[in-house]
């Protein structure tokens, strides 16, 4: 699996793909800003990117500009988003057609090791990783009239790990149940939150993400 | 207060050479009692002699009473010296040949001498280098043709100076000299209408045109010695209306320049004014010297500059199209008027209306004063405040680029010996519990860092950064962002805390339900509301950060409103300039 790596301090950027290449993928580009992975791209397609959004020159919303650009001009090729803070904004904005393909983690992930990887996995298979802070902000959210009320405590776990992109299958394995069972919580939540079923596992993070900022 | 008009004025009085006047008027008694003694045995007529006698007493006794009031003015002088030689060309009646011979060489000179009067009023000083010109061939066609003319034997057998019998040659002499002096007196009316039609003038418009009118005096001297020279046969009648209306003249002069009613009613108006305390103390001087091109400018001592009324710094002209006169108070400037050159012919009115105008000027030149200090404080403030968001923002930059990025990369390290040593439990759970404190420290570094500078804001803008705090506050909040693009960035800082701290208190204090925040533009300024459905009552100085959100707003020139009604909620208003 190629992946190449977006990220101005040295540090990170080669403990990034040492690890990466200690778990089996190829690093293919190790990037100092965004036009270097630009200028990558041009010639070679990593299955998945992985962007710090603070580059040089001005640290500011390069690698941000550098993602949405990648998304939109190479669908096929997975973009992992890493920041020091997480903004539902940027998220947002970063998911705003689809969730296909793209992830947006706080950098203190990466310290998971197997979660991280199976984030990296996932964004390259076109799957979706949307970091928990992300999700539990918007689940502390008040409303005036919570439809989230009526979920079971389970069930909020099964929306949590959903709305995070983690597949069926994860969810079964983190919560230690049969991929049966999920499947019911699932179709539940859908119900209870009056969102229309979808097929695709990464286009029903969106739904749940929008339906939640909402 | 002293002023220091280029006129000393009336503070020379003091000084008025009281002994010559009395001096001269004795002499000039003398010389009035020799001429009437001489009239009765000439065969003068006596309508003449008394039109004579009349325009030597009216230039005497007129500038005899302006010499007395006006040391400094030339005026005075002038008009005692033509009133004088007035008197002494009566001489001309005299039977004794000598005096006889004096009277007829001064008797054209009176005839300029009145021009000049004319063209010297009101300061008694020629106006330029034409109008010395012209007199001064005035005076030598008066004086030397006359002379000439005599010593060729012209102007009677009485008189003592003819040295040749040329009379055919002194007669055209003659005519040429009357011809020149008529020419003389033709361009002097043309001069005055010159300066009237200059305009701009703030003399008293009633009395100039009073004093205008006797121009016609000059007109009539050219008509006059043309007559003369012509031999036209309303010659008597002629001379007669023109000599009393020269007569007139000279008293018309003195009323004007020691007029003070109208300056007296004009200061007086001033006063009146000056007792509402006007903010705007241009307007009633420049009303009060007829001059509405003044410019009231104060000293700023501590800046060492001039400033308007603005407290905007300017320059005091240098040039001679305007005039300043200083005012100044134990020496030194407090203010000064910029003004037409052409008032320093009224010094009097100049002192008048700055000595009632001293008090409200010292507190307008405090006002400017302060209002300077206040552009100053605030830009100051603005800086300050600026300086302090700068000195966070690279903080916060060191932060994320130094101890952040180290301890992501630590708990990287930490992460990977984890699996590594996944078969050894107690390695694993030391270094488990290791990764859980770097991962506590670094969220505490992210709410310090997010605590000095809200990295995402000048990043991603206003919209970004509102998204995540309306996200993390305590009530539902409706969020609407309406702005085309980036804006000012202390702009959006400053918008940015007054929603951060408008919902901080609404999760403090206000027990409200939901709340919304509405930012858009609205013109040249960019309008904040942060409003809840809580208690209302809330305390705008202390405890709720309302205060320090004032200062950040006003520093940018912008204002933040609050209105708290007991139990209908809480509104936060701020408006801020953005261009």
């Amino acid at each position: 699996m190629q992946v190449a790596i977006a990220e101005d301090s040295v540090l990170l950027r080669e403990g990034l793909a040492r690890l990466l290449g200690e778990a089996g993928f190829d690093v293919i580009a190790r990037c100092r800003d965004a036009e270097e992975l630009r200028q990558l791209l041009k010639a070679q397609r990593p299955e998945v990117v992985i962007v710090d959004i603070r580059l040089p020159p001005t640290h500011t919303d390069e690698g941000l500009q550098a993602a949405v650009e990648i998304r939109s001009a190479y669908p096929d090729v997975g973009v992992l988003v890493l920041s020091q803070y997480v903004e539902l904004g940027l998220a947002m904005k970063l998911l705003a057609d689809s969730a296909e393909g793209v992830g947006y983690l706080l950098k203190d992930r990466i310290s998971d090791v197997p979660d991280f990887l199976a984030s990296v996995r996932r964004v390259a298979t076109g799957g979706s990783a949307v970091d928990p802070t992300i999700v539990s902000t918007l689940l502390s959210r008040r409303r005036s009239d919570d439809p989230l009320a009526q979920l079971t405590p389970r069930e909020r776990e099964v929306l949590e790990l959903m709305a995070e992109g983690t597949s069926n299958q994860g969810i079964a394995d983190r919560l230690v149940i049969t991929l049966r069972a999920v499947e019911k919580y699932v179709s539940s939540i859908f119900t209870k939150l009056g969102l229309p079923a979808t097929g695709s596992e990464s286009r029903r993070v969106l739904a749940v993400l929008l339906f939640l900022r909402s | 207060m002293p002023t220091t008009p280029t006129e000393p004025g009336r503070t020379a009085a003091a000084t008025a050479p009281n002994a010559l006047l009395w001096f001269i008027t004795v002499v000039l008694l003398a010389g009035f009692g020799g001429s009437l003694a001489m009239i009765s045995p000439s065969d003068i007529a006596p309508v003449h002699a008394a039109l004579i006698l009349w325009i030597a007493l009216s230039y005497t006794v007129s500038g005899l009473v302006a010499w007395w009031h006006r040391p400094a003015n030339r005026i005075g002088p002038l008009m005692v010296l033509t009133g004088s030689v007035t008197l002494a060309s009566t001489l001309y009646w005299s039977d004794n040949a000598v005096l006889h011979t004096v009277g007829v060489a001064l008797d054209v000179m009176v005839l300029v001498l009145i021009v000049h009067v004319f063209l010297a009023f009101p300061t008694g000083r020629l106006r330029g280098r034409f109008e010395r010109l012209v007199l001064t061939v005035g005076y030598m066609a008066a004086l030397g043709a006359q002379l000439a003319v005599m010593m060729l034997d012209g102007l009677g057998p009485q008189q003592q100076l003819a040295v040749a019998d040329q009379s055919e040659i002194a007669i055209v002499i003659h005519g040429v000299e009357l011809v020149v002096i008529s020419l003389v007196a033709l361009v002097a009316v043309g001069i005055l209408v010159a300066r009237r039609r200059a305009g701009g003038r703030p003399l008293r418009r009633s009395f100039s045109l009073l004093i205008d009118s006797f121009a016609l005096g000059l007109m009539a001297i050219a008509v006059l010695l043309l007559v003369g020279v012509l031999g036209g046969p309303a010659f008597p009648t002629i001379q007669q209306v023109s000599l009393a209306v020269l007569g007139l003249a000279p008293i018309a002069f003195l009323a004007g320049l020691l007029d003070a009613r109208l300056a007296r009613t004009s200061v007086g108006d001033l006063v009146m004014d000056l007792r509402g305390e006007p903010a705007d103390l241009q307007t009633p001087l420049a009303r009060a010297l007829r001059d509405p091109s003044l410019e009231l400018v104060y000293w700023l001592p501590q800046f060492g500059s001039w400033a308007d009324q603005d407290g905007k710094e300017v320059e005091l002209p240098t040039d001679g199209a305007r005039a300043t006169t200083l005012i100044e108070r134990d020496g030194n400037p407090v203010a000064a008027l910029v003004h037409d050159p052409a008032l320093r012919d009224e010094p009097e009115l100049l002192d008048a209306v700055t000595a009632a105008a001293a008090i409200a000027l010292e507190n307008g030149r405090l006002q400017a004063e302060l209002r300077a200090n206040l552009d100053e404080l605030h830009g100051s403030r603005a800086r300050v405040i600026q300086a302090g968001q700068k000195e966070r923002q690279r903080l916060e930059r060191d932060l994320h680029d130094g101890a952040q990025q180290r301890l992501v990369a630590l708990s990287l390290d930490l992460g990977v010996l984890e699996t590594r040593l996944r078969d050894d439990p107690d390695a694993n759970a030391v270094l488990a519990k290791a990764r859980d404190e770097v991962a506590v420290s670094l969220a505490e570094l992210r709410d310090v860092a997010r605590g000095l500078h809200p990295a995402v804001l000048s990043a991603h803008g206003l919209a970004v950064a509102l998204e995540s705090l309306a996200a993390h506050a305590t009530v539902p909040v409706r969020l609407t962002v309406e702005l085309d693009g980036r804006i000012a960035e202390p702009v959006e800082v400053a918008a940015y805390y007054v929603v951060s701290e408008g919902l901080a208190n609404i999760g403090k204090h206000a027990r409200a339900t939901s709340a919304t925040v509405d930012v858009r533009r609205d013109g040249h300024q960019i309008a904040v509301e942060v409003v809840d459905d809580g208690i209302g009552g809330a305390d705008t100085e202390r405890g709720s950060g309302l205060r320090g959100l004032a200062d950040r707003v006003e520093a940018l020139g912008g204002r933040l409103q609050v209105w708290t009604p007991h139990g209908r909620g809480t509104r936060v208003r701020a408006e801020l300039p953005c261009k």
